[in-house]
Order: structure tokens, then C-alpha cells, then sequence
């Protein structure tokens, strides 16, 4: 999957620059010339970073990272400045805030490789891209914790998909497993002994075998001070304790590059069906849009021409899976598809309640749903 | 009635030359050389003064100011074929790619030279001790350019060349109490 960076300054020029710098990697750069454009493209687009520049017009980096990191959907993002202000007040002001690291203008293009690089896993463009796996193929999974109850929650919560989970105490283990197999993931706990969370990521990173596998730090929500340590040394994700098991399955697909379009589309019988989750946030709505389009096709070119949008399971309608099921139903109306809803009382009493929603016509079952359509 | 100023002479020198090396060599790879400064007060210039380049040739003004314990604006003056030899080195293009009349990008692209520029003497200045916030960059194109402040603790004019073209930093700042 190509790496999505998002670069928020007033100026063209270092738009331009930015892009160029990125030229030779598997990157898709997205721009915004303000804050308030920054936000609404984090929002859209998902980034795997942002480069943010300070004095901006209508909305300056500093609000825009406020803002930013009081958003759970955006929050987690990383952060990168890059500004011609450096003065100490204004670095120890953004510091508070939460980024991850500080560039100041003037700079040099590699300099901005590099540190982009220390953030996220930064490809070379051509590079032959590994064969994407779906969500419901077996991967493996490296835990290195002490704990081995941690080790074995993390075994039961993925009990229920066909994932690996191999657990080991030390760094030495690991390192040892990783020579032998390469894992697709590994989670580190960030309260091993003497740092050897940070060391053992530095080793990983350095290998040229295992620089490119995905690395959580895991950590109890309050150790503030170990997950900061961690992220100056390039951690990039920090799995919170207790473990939020769907959060952790959507974000170890997102960077194992899983194919997680089989989770909500299934075709068959004339029949294309988008099965929306019971917890539809913005994370899960923002990966059923990624598919939406390319699933679309991929009905038509097969001769579907019949969609079910199934909120059959859906615990709480929200603005999201409206606006969702708003650009689907134009979607299937500008390429002549037939569609229909089903849904459950939760869902048809809220779709009541908007404006957007409140004249849909929901059916009880996929099979009412088949044969109105 | 001119005020006493916190910063002496050669330090406002030594500002002026390390933000124009800096920024040139990063995004440029030129250098530059200083070949005069001016050094202007009420006794001299009460009514303002002509800048030291030629009054006919068009130029590129980019201007960013800075507000805090030292308030002030510096204006970056450029004679074209350099802001367009700049934006093209910049922007990694040809002369041709931009076209004389893209005003857009070359604008944006001397804007953002300025920008860094001001940065860098405003960082200097913040290690100093001197705290202050920036401007958005500004843009003027014209030629014949003469600048009179309204009110001015200090200020001071650099020329410099590059490669055998010109081009002016007029600092103007005071003190605020």
C-alpha cells in the first residue's frame, strides 16, 4: 500500500518541494494550504503523516495540531513540523501539544527523507510490492513481552481469526525467531527491562530483512513518560493496555496491508452485499469507502447490478455511516444500480432523526431486501 | 528622536549574513558575498532613501515582519532574473517550465526564500533572547522602489551579490517596551 503523507503549508513552493523530495518513493502526497484544509483532508484521506507547516492563514499549524490531536479518529496520526519558526518558546509550546519531530526551513530534501523515514516505513518507489493478503489468511504475530498472561491474552484475542501468535520474553528470542522466520508484525511491550524495547527496535530497524515489518509498542495508557520515550525513537504505533482487541485487528491489517474488503463485501447470487460492522466508526467507515469504489467495479464487471446495503448488525447510526450510505446510494444511482437498505429498529427509529436520512426505507431482512429489488 | 538599540552593529551584520548563507547554500547551493552596508538615521536620511540598485531594473520584493520584544520588517529586494534563476533552482525547473508571466510561482517562490530568510535572523534573534512571531509573507513587483518608515528605532541596508547579481535586505525593527 502506498504511503500517504500529507503536507499543510500556505506556500506552493514547499508543497512543490515536498513532493519532489518524495519523488523516488512509494508515496502518495495530499496538500492543504491552511489548517482548516489540513483537517478536512486528514479526515478524508487518512494519512500516514503529516508535514505541517506553523504560520499559515486562516488557520495556523499550532491550532490545526490542537485540534488535531483532540480528534480520536486523527489523534494518532504523526505530526512532523516543518517551519521557519524555531524559536525555544514556540518548540517547547508544539512539544505539549504532541510531534514527533521538528524541522526547520531552510532544509535539505534528504534531511526530510530521513526524518520521514524514522516515522513510517518509507519505500523505495518499484520496490517489488509483497502479495497482498487478505484479512482471513494466516499471519504471524511476534510478541515480546515478560508477561506471560499478556502473551496469553493477546493469543485468545485472536482466537477467533486464523492468526499466529508466537510469544517470546527476551530480545535475544526474538531476534533469534526473526533470523529463523520473518514475522509479518511484531508488538513489543514497552516495559521490558532496560529499555530493550527501544533497543530491540533499533536492531529490527538497522536489519535490512526485518527494517520493513510493522512494530506496535504496547504499554499501560498511563506510562506517558515509556511511550514517549518510544516514540522519539520511532515508534509509531502504541497499543494502549487494556487491549482493545478491534482496534488492534483494524490497525495490524492497515499495516500488514491486509485485504479487509472481505469483512464487508460479499457477492454472489446476482447479488453485491456491503455488511456494515456494529461498531461503524469513523476508522471503519473511512475502510469501507476505500473499497467502496474498487468493489463497485468489480460487481459491475462481474454483471451485478444489485446492491444491498445490509445495517443489519449496525449498534448506532451516526453522520459517518450516513454520509457513507449517502455517497453510496448516489454512487449505485449514477451507474444505474438497484439498491436497497436493510437495517434494525436501533437504525430505522435513528434515520428518523436526520435530515439526509430521515425518508429511507429500511427492510428487515436480506432476503426482503433480495426480493425488493 | 531615535532610541538606543539592544543589538550593535556588527551583531545585525552577523544576523543579516548567516540567515542569507544559510538559506542560500540549503535550497540554492550559492553563495552570496556582502558588498555594502547602510547605515541610515534621521541625520542622514531624514525623508527616507533610494536603494543602492538600479532604479530600471524590475524587481521582486518579498517582506515578512516580526512582531515581539524586537518588532520590525525585513524587505528582501531582488532584481527578476535572480528570483526566476531562484525559483527554478527551488522548484527543480526550467525558465521555460515557469513562463515570464507565471507571477504565481515565482511570487510564492521568493515569498518562501523570504520567509526563510526572516526565519533564520528571528531564530538568531530568539537565541538572543528576543521572542517574536512572524508575518505572512508579502509580495511587491515593481521597479524604482523607495521605502520610508513611519517610525523606526533601526535601520540598516545589505547589499549583496550572487554571482553577479544583485540584491538588497532593508531591516527596519525597534524595541518594544
Amino acid at each position: 500500500m502506498r504511503l500517504k503523507v500529507l503536507t499543510v503549508d500556505d506556500s506552493k513552493t514547499v508543497r512543490i518541494i515536498v513532493k519532489k523530495s518524495f519523488k523516488g518513493f512509494d508515496c502518495e502526497i495530499t496538500e492543504a494550504q491552511n489548517g482548516v484544509e489540513g483537517l478536512a483532508m486528514a479526515a478524508k484521506v487518512n494519512p500516514d503523516i503529516i508535514l505541517l507547516d506553523i504560520t499559515m492563514p486562516v488557520m495556523d499549524g499550532v491550532e490545526m495540531l490542537t485540534k488535531l490531536k483532540s480528534d480520536p479518529a486523527l489523534k494518532a496520526i504523526p505530526v512532523i513540523m516543518l517551519t521557519a519558526e524555531a524559536g525555544r518558546e514556540n518548540v517547547m509550546k508544539i512539544a505539549k501539544i504532541g510531534v514527533r519531530d521538528y524541522i526547520v526551513k531552510p532544509f535539505k530534501e534528504d534531511v526530510l527523507v530521513d526524518k520521514v523515514s524514522r516515522v513510517v516505513d518509507l519505500r523505495p518507489a518499484g520496490e517489488a510490492a509483497p502479495i497482498q493478503k487478505k484479512i482471513d489468511d494466516p499471519i504471524d504475530i511476534l510478541v515480546v513481552d515478560d508477561k506471560p498472561a499478556i502473551i496469553s491474552q493477546i493469543t485468545e484475542g485472536f482466537g477467533h481469526t486464523p492468526w499466529n501468535v508466537k510469544g517470546v520474553s527476551s530480545t535475544g528470542e526474538a531476534i533469534d525467531y526473526c533470523q529463523k522466520k520473518l514475522p509479518d508484525c511484531i508488538i513489543i511491550s514497552l516495559s521490558l527491562p532496560e529499555d530493550a524495547a527501544i533497543t530491540l527496535f533499533r536492531i529490527i530497524r538497522s536489519n535490512a530483512k526485518t527494517k520493513y515489518v510493522p512494530l506496535f509498542g504496547l504499554s499501560v495508557k498511563t506510562a506517558v513518560e515509556e511511550q514517549a520515550r518510544a516514540q522519539q525513537a520511532g515508534f509509531s504505533t502504541i497499543i494502549h493496555k487494556p487491549i482493545d482487541f478491534e482496534e488492534l485487528e483494524s490497525k495490524i491489517g492497515k499495516a500488514v496491508n491486509l485485504d479487509a474488503s472481505g469483512k464487508y463485501f460479499d457477492m454472489g447470487e446476482g447479488f453485491m452485499t456491503v455488511k456494515l460492522p456494529k461498531s461503524c466508526n469513523a476508522a471503519v467507515v473511512n475502510e469501507v469507502s476505500t473499497y467502496l469504489k474498487a468493489k463497485t467495479s468489480e460487481a459491475v464487471n462481474a454483471g451485478i447490478s444489485r446492491i444491498i446495503f445490509d445495517a443489519q448488525n449496525v449498534a448506532s447510526l451516526n453522520m459517518d455511516v450516513i454520509k457513507l450510505l449517502l455517497h453510496s446510494m448516489k454512487t449505485c444511482r449514477d451507474l444505474s444500480l438497484k439498491y436497497a437498505l436493510t437495517g434494525n429498529d436501533v437504525v430505522v427509529e435513528e434515520s428518523k432523526k436526520f435530515e439526509e436520512s430521515k425518508d429511507w426505507k429500511f427492510c428487515d431482512s436480506l432476503e426482503t431486501a433480495k426480493a425488493s429489488i | 528622536m531615535q532610541q538606543t538599540f539592544p543589538i550593535s552593529d556588527e551583531e545585525l551584520e552577523a544576523l543579516a549574513t548567516n540567515s542569507i548563507d544559510s538559506v542560500f547554500s540549503t535550497m540554492l547551493e550559492r553563495s552570496a558575498i556582502l558588498k555594502q552596508v547602510i547605515k541610515i538615521d534621521e541625520a542622514n536620511h531624514r525623508e527616507g532613501i533610494r536603494l543602492p540598485i538600479d532604479a530600471n531594473t524590475p524587481m521582486i520584493a518579498g517582506t515578512v515582519g516580526f512582531l515581539g520584544n524586537l518588532t520590525g520588517i525585513i524587505y528582501i529586494f531582488m532584481e527578476l532574473p535572480l528570483a526566476m534563476e531562484a525559483t527554478c533552482k527551488l522548484l527543480d525547473m526550467e525558465e521555460s517550465d515557469i513562463g515570464v508571466e507565471d507571477h504565481e510561482l515565482v511570487n510564492d517562490a521568493i515569498g518562501e526564500l523570504t520567509n526563510m530568510i526572516v526565519g533564520t535572523f528571528k531564530n538568531d534573534l530568539s537565541n538572543k533572547g528576543y521572542e517574536c512571531r512572524m508575518t505572512i509573507p508579502s509580495i511587491l513587483r515593481g521597479s524604482n522602489f523607495s521605502i520610508e518608515p513611519a517610525e523606526v528605532a533601526l535601520r540598516r541596508i545589505f547589499k549583496f551579490d550572487c554571482e553577479g547579481r544583485s540584491f538588497v535586505i532593508d531591516v527596519l525593527m525597534k524595541e518594544e517596551n
